[in-house]
């Protein structure tokens, strides 16, 4: 029994330590569409330039408020769809992401393509040490992919995304074994999210059908036929 | 007794630490605070956004019509197209001095306030379908991703164009990516199962 004690005692001290480390909880946040590329079609997306920000920074306020002192939250944005959508509103949406994000004390590091994510993702910590215990994704997206840009450039189409076989550039050795990983963006359930535990040994979660930002806070599934899935 | 409250109490405070690590998740995800989103200023007159909404459509394009940069002798020949499996393509390009057979199925990259997709002047999307343009511009570094079909095109960046006229529809041109398979999904496009295209007011 002493020996049982013993045990336990070393696994409780062991799980205390290792909740004691640091680790970084990351979200990602992708553009808006341009509603020049929208206007007149009938399933037409993004009439509010801030429907990806504001749910984040939802998300962000509660990794926050729950997240163990000392762990990183840094949040990644990106850049090229809010600069064309402020040019389109005639007004500079930039320092807002920035007053944000300096308001909820979090990290803001902006990013223009995949290459500069996926080198965050790898080297922007030492991995070795500071582990991604969560992932979010904010943004357009279908089953295959996560579409940083989405009928922001070109009508309908992206040309800056992840696609589910870009994933093998990222290490699994950046994702704590217990990480917590979700996709807020639309169809990602139904194909992403297993080529995601594939690659990295961890679940995300994701939508089977669309997710709808268009009223403002955190996403819900479109209808009573969508679902989450890992 | 008092040995067995040991192990018990320490399998007690590790079921509480995980349960509680578990349910911090759950209830963070239960507020979503809803807000209503904020009213989009009033549009700049002028601007390609106002044009688009404002200018009187056409049912078709007017031949000789010019918009955006058109004076160097160096252009292509446009052939718009129409991708009947719900790709979102533009048509083929081809140099001028080419022959079709030379042609690429591209994706239009506009530039607002020089030249827009001739289409955009019209009552319908595909209401230029086998009209044929002098187009003006280059091709870009970077290729599209399309969504909806999981494929990617080479992309021409418009910097302006010249209406020519309807022609006959292109005989034995392939619509789509090169690799597009022609008579089966890829897999991992989104059009099988669970098309992309969404609802209104769906983001």
């Amino acid at each position: 029994m002493r020996l049982l004690s013993l045990f336990l005692a070393i696994f409780l001290i062991g799980s205390l330590t290792l909740s004691a480390q640091t680790g970084e909880h990351v979200v990602v946040t992708g553009g808006p569409a341009l509603r020049f590329m929208e206007h007149g079609k009938d399933a037409s997306h993004d009439f509010y330039w801030f429907n990806f920000i504001d749910a984040s920074t939802i998300w962000l306020k509660q990794i926050k408020s729950t997240a163990p002192a000392g762990d990183l939250v840094t949040w990644l944005v990106y850049k090229p769809s809010y600069v064309s959508r402020s040019q389109e509103l005639g007004m500079d949406l930039l320092p807002q992401i920035v007053q944000k994000a300096h308001e909820l004390g979090v990290n803001l590091l902006w990013f223009e393509d995949k290459e500069q994510l996926i080198n965050y993702l790898n080297q922007g910590q030492d991995r070795d040490k500071m582990k991604i215990v969560s992932f979010d994704y904010f943004g357009h997206s279908n089953k295959a992919c996560f579409l940083f840009d989405y009928s922001n450039r070109i009508d309908t189409m992206s040309i800056a995304y992840l696609h589910v076989i870009d994933l093998k550039h990222i290490h699994g050795h950046d994702f704590a074994r217990d990480a917590v990983c979700k996709s807020w963006g639309c169809h990602s359930g139904e194909m992403y999210s297993k080529w995601w535990k594939d690659e990295f040994g961890v679940p995300m979660t994701g939508a089977i059908g669309k997710t709808d930002f268009s009223h403002g806070g955190l996403p819900a599934l479109s209808d009573a036929n969508c679902r989450w899935s890992e | 007794m008092i040995r067995l409250r040991v192990p018990a109490l320490l399998l007690l405070v590790l079921a509480a630490c995980f349960a509680g690590a578990v349910s911090a998740r759950a209830q963070m995800a239960a507020d979503t605070s809803l807000t209503a989103p904020p009213v989009a200023p009033p549009l700049k007159q002028g601007s390609p956004l106002w044009h688009l909404t404002y200018d009187v459509k056409l049912v078709q394009p007017t031949p000789g019509y010019r918009e955006g940069e058109t004076g160097g002798t160096d252009f292509f020949i446009g052939h718009r197209g129409i991708d009947n499996e719900g790709g979102q393509g533009w048509g083929w390009l081809r140099k001028s001095t080419d022959d079709w057979g030379d042609g690429k199925w591209i994706a239009l990259q506009e530039t607002p306030g020089v030249a827009v997709a001739p289409w955009r002047k019209l009552t319908t999307r595909n209401g230029d379908a086998d009209w044929e343009f002098k187009m003006w511009g280059h091709y870009a570094s970077y290729k599209a991703y399309d969504p909806h079909l999981d494929e990617l095109l080479p992309v021409f960046v418009l910097q302006g164009y010249q209406v020519i006229g309807v022609t006959a529809p292109l005989r034995g041109m392939r619509v789509g990516a090169p690799n597009r398979p022609q008579s089966r999904s890829s897999g991992a496009s989104s059009r099988s199962s669970n098309p992309i295209p969404s609802g209104q007011g769906i983001d």
